[in-house]
């Protein structure tokens, strides 16, 4: 058979495959919400891609929801088998067709549910959105950034790819970083420790580019006295099933986190904050997997609250001068409905709370929701339909915006970046771990143990070192430099792409630190043919960006990924961590 | 009672159950189709204020129509809001003028009650004018709607039309108006399964099943935004 006779047959096959899953995944819920819109209308103000884009009907919340409706009404709806023109219904046979499904279900909807909340009927159009988005996937059409997450979820068991090793290392690294800072021997982040009252499962996003939001928690746990552990297998409580729209996948992953959590014999799971992990985990988790959980779960929200009230951990709010705001995310507040209790313990670890309009179930989705981060080749359209949200940060003129979402912190920081709004975003374990009151130790000295003195002149941290800065803004670069050479390192300063490579080869750095967006060379294609060079493969790689949907330049490479990752702004604390961090990893390959 | 022919007792007796009970089957068989496909079970601990529960959420899913307050989306528009009560109250007092004129003519002498149906009806029929307008000039109205959308509300602003002309229930100027109502809503009750006129045999358990959902969740009865501050 010629080729131009196989094609449509194989692109017809994925259509029909669509239509026939269709009637595999079809519940009540679904068939409900499919059958019931009167298209009124009064949905389409209620989404921020409408909102941002005015004029633009393909935006429509009934106007999406009606390019699935329309393959339900042809092939299981008789009112659309008998006049199928009449009620709008249409099938789909090419490729084409379920391309332009796919546009619209990843592209054009992050799955907030604003609009259901919104529609008189109670049409659930993010939960068939969501149908919709899994059919596709079923045939392998998706963006290819969810093909990389949900590779990455199924083979290497989180949905960043971070390995055990890395994992480990990290929190090892922790808690060396807060032993010290608390100066106390006894500190531990403790690993699968049978029986605990807490096991605390993270996102990898922490593991890969928020280490400190990981140290913080277990500074809070540490403070309560809490006996607690985490796993060393099974510990992400993210899950790209809810994104992609696989319920397979999603499954597998529950499956995998619940069973972490049964193997220690723990009382209960902690989530730590992040919208669609505690979805996930804690609500949409057993459905996926068909089994009952017999633990209780909890937002590490509920845990931090719980534990200031019951008086286990003391806060100073003195310490959280600065005026913030709260985002809600689409997740915790409109599907899980955890909105309150953000609000009590910020009253009580910050000085002043300015709420952003609308809020709780009513507020506007980050714009980074529903996997969106992972596409980037709708990151235009996300920027441009931000422009709601990044009015509704503006308008509280708070400094700083808190969430209780990993998804949400990287899409306000790229929303606040796009529209120059002067805000940063953190999470309330931040604050509440800086409004911590630790009693300080009362170190009695034994004399038989000679008391360290402190030397004077000890040699900087950075002393002997020499790195490699890579960035294009001046300002950014003598930050960087200057932050480093203080530290005691040698510094070189590189512009361009070709000039990282110049001066990696001639001055054999012990690390590079690269911004991803520079003239000249592609960034990504510097750092390949720094891993390709003998001389330079050993080199340390630690990205600085402000652009973090840019990561995939250099993540997705067949290359061994960089030791560290920095988010932009970064201050002097944070770049030294991570500096220092980097420059210890030691490659266990070969 | 005025005498009337045979074509319009026809229509206001025999056409109307036979198109009732054509109706009703096409209800039964529908529903019972809605109800072949399985209910998702939802297997986690509840979420969300303790005061929220199932049965919370699914009455005030149920009820949420008659808030205007309760979603943004008829909180901010009052006037859309309005027209849907008005539309829907000429929807019920037409369909109760069908069976009035046949079967309780004498109500109709009840001080009010003419004036009152002609009132409701006749302000159907301006909304119903003004959804036309709405559904054909505004773009996204415009590109969510199908013929049937179209042709639905159509059908029902001719009908209004004709149920306003038929409340005095007066042959005195012939029985055009009285037999063109009835024959009508017998079209109307046999179009209206295939139709998205049918939407109100699915709201109860539409907004069942959400609100239970939510309810559980504790999402459902929402909170409204509390002031910028």
């Amino acid at each position: 058979m010629s080729a131009t006779t196989t094609e449509p047959t194989e692109k017809a096959l994925k259509a029909q495959q669509v239509i026939d899953l269709l009637g595999q995944k079809l519940n009540r819920q679904v068939v409900g919400s499919l059958v019931a819109c009167v298209h009124c209308g009064l949905c389409t103000d209620a989404c921020h891609y409408v909102l941002a884009n005015p004029g633009d009907v393909t935006y429509a919340p009934a106007y999406k929801a009606d390019r699935l409706r329309k393959i339900f009404k042809r092939h299981y709806d008789w009112t659309g088998r008998v006049l199928p023109k009449w009620v709008g219904a249409a099938t789909v046979d090419s490729e084409a067709d379920l391309e332009e499904l796919k546009d619209i279900v990843f592209g054009k909807c992050t799955n907030c549910r604003r609009c259901t909340i919104n529609c008189p009927m109670g049409v659930d159009f993010a939960t068939f959105n969501r149908t919709a988005r899994g059919l596709l996937v079923s045939v392998g059409i998706m963006p290819e950034g969810v093909a990389v997450v949900s590779k990455d979820q199924w083979e290497i068991g989180n949905q960043m790819g971070v390995l055990k090793e890395d994992y480990l290392e990290t929190l090892e690294w922790m808690e060396e970083e807060v032993r010290d800072e608390l100066d106390d021997p006894d500190f531990r982040i403790p690993v699968d420790v049978p029986d605990s009252n807490v096991v605390y499962a993270i996102n990898p996003r922490e593991v890969k580019y928020d280490p400190r939001s990981i140290a913080d928690a277990a500074k809070i746990f540490h403070a309560a006295g809490e006996k607690w552990t985490m796993p060393s297998d099974g510990w992400d409580m993210t899950n790209f099933g809810l994104f992609s729209g696989d319920d397979a996948l999603g499954g597998s992953v529950s499956r995998r986190l619940y069973e972490s959590v049964e193997a220690l014999r723990g009382r209960k799971l902690v989530i730590s904050e992040c919208g669609h992990g505690y979805r996930s985990s804690r609500c949409e988790g057993p459905n996926w997997a068909k089994r009952d959980v017999d633990f209780e779960m909890e937002s590490s929200v509920l845990t931090m609250l719980r534990y200031i009230k019951e008086g286990r951990i003391k806060v100073d709010k003195r310490r959280n001068p600065e005026p913030v705001t709260f985002h809600d995310s689409c997740n915790n507040a409109r599907s899980c409905g955890l909105f309150e209790e953000p609000r009590e313990l910020l009253s009580l670890v910050c000085m002043e709370f300015r709420e952003m309009y609308p809020n709780r179930a009513e507020n506007y989705c980050c714009t980074g929701g529903g996997g969106a981060m992972s596409m980037a080749e709708y990151t235009p359209r996300r920027l441009k339909s931000g422009s709601i949200k990044a009015k509704q940060l503006q308008d509280t003129g708070a400094p700083v915006v808190v969430t209780s979402c990993h998804n949400c912190v990287d899409g306000l920081t790229d929303l606040i970046r796009h529209y120059e709004l002067n805000m940063k975003v953190t999470q309330l374990v931040n604050l509440v771990a800086n409004a911590l009151v630790i009693e300080e130790r009362v170190v009695v000295p034994v004399e038989e143990v000679p008391v360290a003195v402190p030397v004077e002149g000890e040699a900087p941290v950075l002393a002997g070192r020499v790195v490699l800065v890579a960035d294009d803004e001046e300002d950014q670069l003598e930050f960087l430099a200057s932050v480093l050479e203080d530290n005691g390192a040698t510094v070189f300063r590189a512009r361009t792409g070709d000039e990282v490579l110049t001066l990696a080869r001639r001055e054999k750095p012990d690390l590079v630190t690269l911004d991803l967006h520079m003239p000249g060379r592609d960034v990504g294609e510097v750092f390949e043919l720094m891993r390709g060079d003998p001389e330079l493969k050993n080199l340390k790689v630690c990205i600085v960006t402000g652009k973090p949907e840019l990561r995939r330049l250099i993540y997705e490479r067949s290359v061994r990924p960089p030791e560290g990752y920095v988010d932009k702004p970064v201050d002097e604390k944070r770049l030294l961590l991570n500096v220092r961090k980097t420059l210890e990893v030691v490659h266990r390959e070969g | 009672m005025p005498e009337i022919s045979q074509t319009l007792h026809f229509a206001e007796n025999d056409l109307q159950v036979w198109s009732l009970t054509f109706m009703a089957l096409v209800y039964i068989t529908r529903i019972a189709w809605f109800l072949r496909f399985k209910a998702g079970k939802e297997r986690q601990a509840p979420t969300g204020a303790a005061h929220t529960t199932p049965r919370k959420g699914i009455l005030y899913s149920w009820a949420i129509i008659a808030m205007p307050w309760a979603m943004e989306s008829t909180r901010t528009k009052p006037l859309l809001y309005a027209q849907f009560v008005v539309f829907h109250l000429g929807v019920a007092a037409a369909i109760a003028l069908s069976f009035v004129i046949p079967y309780g003519p004498g109500l109709l002498a009840t001080p009010g009650v003419e004036t009152g149906l002609r009132v409701i009806i006749g302000a159907a029929f301006i909304v119903a004018i003004l959804r036309i307008i709405r559904r054909t000039r505004n773009p996204y109205m415009r590109a969510i709607s199908s013929p049937d959308d179209h042709f639905s509300l159509w059908l029902l602003t001719v009908w209004f039309a004709f149920a306003f002309l038929s409340v005095s229930n007066s042959t005195a100027g012939g029985e055009w108006q009285l037999v063109t109502y009835f024959v009508l809503t017998a079209f109307f009750l046999v179009y209206v399964p295939f139709s998205k006129i049918s939407h109100y045999l699915y709201y109860p358990f539409t907004r069942y099943y959400l609100g239970k959902s939510m309810g559980y969740r504790g999402v459902y009865p929402l909170v409204r935004s509390k002031a910028r501050g």
